[in-house]
């Protein structure tokens, strides 16, 4: 009987039937003719091949004097009928089908090869693999939670697509001694990783490699050596609270604690904050907030609703040289900055009833500063919370300015004083 | 109640109405018996999906392989008296569940980390769930026990079926095929079956 022919490089491999009690089956009976699939047989039964290569199989019905011949037969493959001048007829029992340039299988189980009497009913099948040995899997990349654990993920080589069942393996072992291990959870953060959850050490580098196989062969990854406590990632920052300062229209403060997990050992931790305005999607990411667990954001809109986010990165653990992980941003919390009682270049309820002279208000505000400055300060390097003092001094003095002017007729004033917070600092 | 029988005679007395918990039980394995009809469909299509063409498709008619130890339910079922049929429901559904975990073997390797396996492996769970209700209507109807199927030839069955589709991958889906339809049958025709216990269900 003619077998397949699979292409140059392929391994057409066989799968051998498991070790099963087949004298059972003899126990109950051969196939009896109504049955169908057992009143032919295929040749080759579930060839793997691939993709491009040429196929020759054959359908050769049992010798029953009543049963069908090989007239009449035809072939199907996966469901769609074949041209009948790829069949011709061998003898009275067997017809051959020849296939070229096979495409790659449909369907994981196989593609479905079907030889049919000439009524349609089916005779025999068989399942073609067809497909691609997979290509080196690249891209490792790991990371530990709190240095509990180690998490891989990694691209398969050819974006994936062998059209076979293709196993993904990541072992591990410990760089100058111990055996290989294999990771057993899979596609725990999507369809190519792997978790192992316990039992490693630390301060000592790991061998981590991924293995592909399938039915025409294997590939195995380059070698990625990695030290746990290299790539350590942790939790979000907990408690993130974002507050007013005072009645500052253009700052909020914000304050988080370490994450607990690690809180013992993040000496040198580095932090990130990004922050946007409600209806917007771009962050601005305040960077080298380094260990502190507070921040200030200067610069905001008054009156504006901001969303802010903390993250963590745990440089430096255990003396660790290398970059660290970033984690996972924190659940954000919004606050708004307080309205700005001061008229702004086109708008605001409350303009002043005698209108302000044009010498330009930054002139004016700086000379008052200057002033104020020489009266109040006393240690220079106290500057940046002195002219926060100094505004917080100016917006009171001018809001009781606008109380002697307009008496209560300035909604948006009223406003802001019902807004404001109590002073955090 | 039926002089041959012994027991109660669902379809002549009518007036006859079970005890309260009796009812509940019915009731309650009767909509247990519905879900799983459901469930055993979803099943069905999701196994032929997975399979390929041609299974699935619309008059598709494949051989069907002797599955050893259960068979489809005959013709002649719904003329059979009531606790006949119900125990007859009860036998398949004992029968399934190691039919079941052969073909989830089977899948295994042809369509390995699919929900597939998940899906016949609660299947065997639900038809052993089904089968222990309906026998404990069964008794508390009454109505005599169903010959017990000896562990070895249900451990027997599953074997075979193992065997047979050791011949190849296209018998092995086959036979899957066959067995989710008996699955599909048998829970379908025990929803039908005890429709007819529960008070004004049809007659």
């Amino acid at each position: 009987m003619p077998a397949g022919r699979p292409g140059p490089a392929a391994q057409s491999a066989r799968r051998p039937p498991p070790l099963l009690p087949l004298l059972l089956l003899c126990v109950l009976g051969a196939p009896r003719g109504g049955s169908g699939a057992h009143t032919a047989v295929i040749s080759p039964q579930d060839p793997t091949l691939l993709i491009g290569s040429s196929l020759q199989a054959t359908c050769s019905v049992r010798g029953d004097p009543q049963g069908p011949t090989a007239e009449g037969l035809y072939w199907t493959l996966n469901g769609r009928r074949l041209p009948p001048e790829l069949s011709r007829i061998l003898n009275a029992s067997t017809l051959a089908l020849a296939l070229a340039n096979l495409n790659g299988s449909r369907q994981q189980s196989g593609d479905n090869l079907v030889c049919h009497a000439q009524d349609g009913s089916i005779l025999a099948g068989s399942c073609l693999y067809v497909g691609l040995p997979p290509e080196k899997p690249f891209n490792i990349s790991c990371w530990s939670k709190n240095m509990k654990d180690l998490t891989c993920r990694w691209t398969p080589g050819a974006h994936g697509e062998t059209f076979l069942h293709t196993n993904y393996s990541l072992k591990y072992k410990l760089r100058w001694y111990g055996q290989d291990n294999t990771c057993e959870e899979y596609h725990t953060v999507g369809p190519h990783s792997c978790h192992i959850p316990k039992d490693l050490a630390l301060f000592t580098p790991y061998e981590i490699w991924v293995e592909a196989t399938n039915r025409l062969g294997s590939a195995r990854s380059d070698v990625l050596t990695l030290d746990i406590l290299d790539v350590v990632t942790t939790d979000p920052p907990p408690d993130v609270h974002v507050s007013r300062v005072g009645g500052l229209e253009d700052q909020l403060s914000v304050r988080w604690v370490s994450p607990p997990a690690l809180k013992d050992f993040l000496f040198q931790a580095k932090y990130q904050i990004r922050y946007r305005v409600e209806d917007s999607v771009d962050w601005k990411v305040v960077d080298d907030v380094s260990n502190q667990t507070s921040c200030r954001l200067a610069g905001l809109k008054p009156g504006t609703v901001y969303f802010v986010q903390v993250r963590c990165n745990p440089f430096g653990i255990y003396g660790s040289k290398k970059a660290g992980i970033w984690s996972e941003w924190s659940h954000p919390t919004a606050a708004s900055t307080p309205r700005s009682e001061r008229p702004g270049p086109g708008g605001g309820a409350c303009e002043p009833r005698g209108g302000e002279p044009s010498s330009g208000p930054v002139r004016r505000e700086l000379k008052q500063f200057l002033g104020w400055l020489k009266k109040h300060a006393y240690c220079s390097n106290l500057s940046f919370r002195l002219y926060d003092q100094w505004r917080a001094w100016m917006q009171k003095s001018h809001k009781t300015r606008n109380q002697h002017r307009t008496r209560g007729s300035c909604p948006r004033a009223d406003a802001a004083r019902r807004e404001v917070l109590p002073d955090k600092l | 109640m039926s002089q041959r029988e012994g027991s109660l005679d669902f379809q002549a007395d009518s007036s006859i109405s079970p005890l309260p918990l009796l009812e509940a039980k019915i009731h309650q394995t009767h909509s247990l018996a519905r879900l799983l009809t459901k469930y055993a469909e979803q099943l069905f299509q999701e196994y032929v999906q997975l399979q390929g063409d041609p299974f699935g498709r619309p008059g598709f008619s494949p051989p069907r392989p002797p599955v050893a130890g259960l068979s489809a339910p005959g013709a002649g079922h719904a003329g059979l008296p009531l606790p006949e049929r119900l125990r007859l429901d009860a036998g398949a559904l004992a029968a399934l569940p190691p039919l079941l975990d052969a073909v989830r073997r089977l899948q295994a390797e042809l369509n390995p980390r699919t929900a597939l396996l998940r899906r016949l492996e609660e299947a065997a769970r639900r038809a052993r769930a089904l089968g222990a209700a309906l026998e404990a209507v069964l008794a508390a109807l009454g109505a005599e026990p169903r010959e017990p199927r000896p562990e070895p030839a249900a451990a027997a069955a599953a074997a075979a079926a193992a065997a047979a589709a050791a011949a190849g991958a296209f018998p092995a889906k086959l036979l899957g095929l066959r067995v989710c339809g008996l699955y599909r049958d048998w829970v379908s025709r025990t929803e039908a079956d005890l429709g007819q216990l529960v008070p004004g269900g049809p007659a």
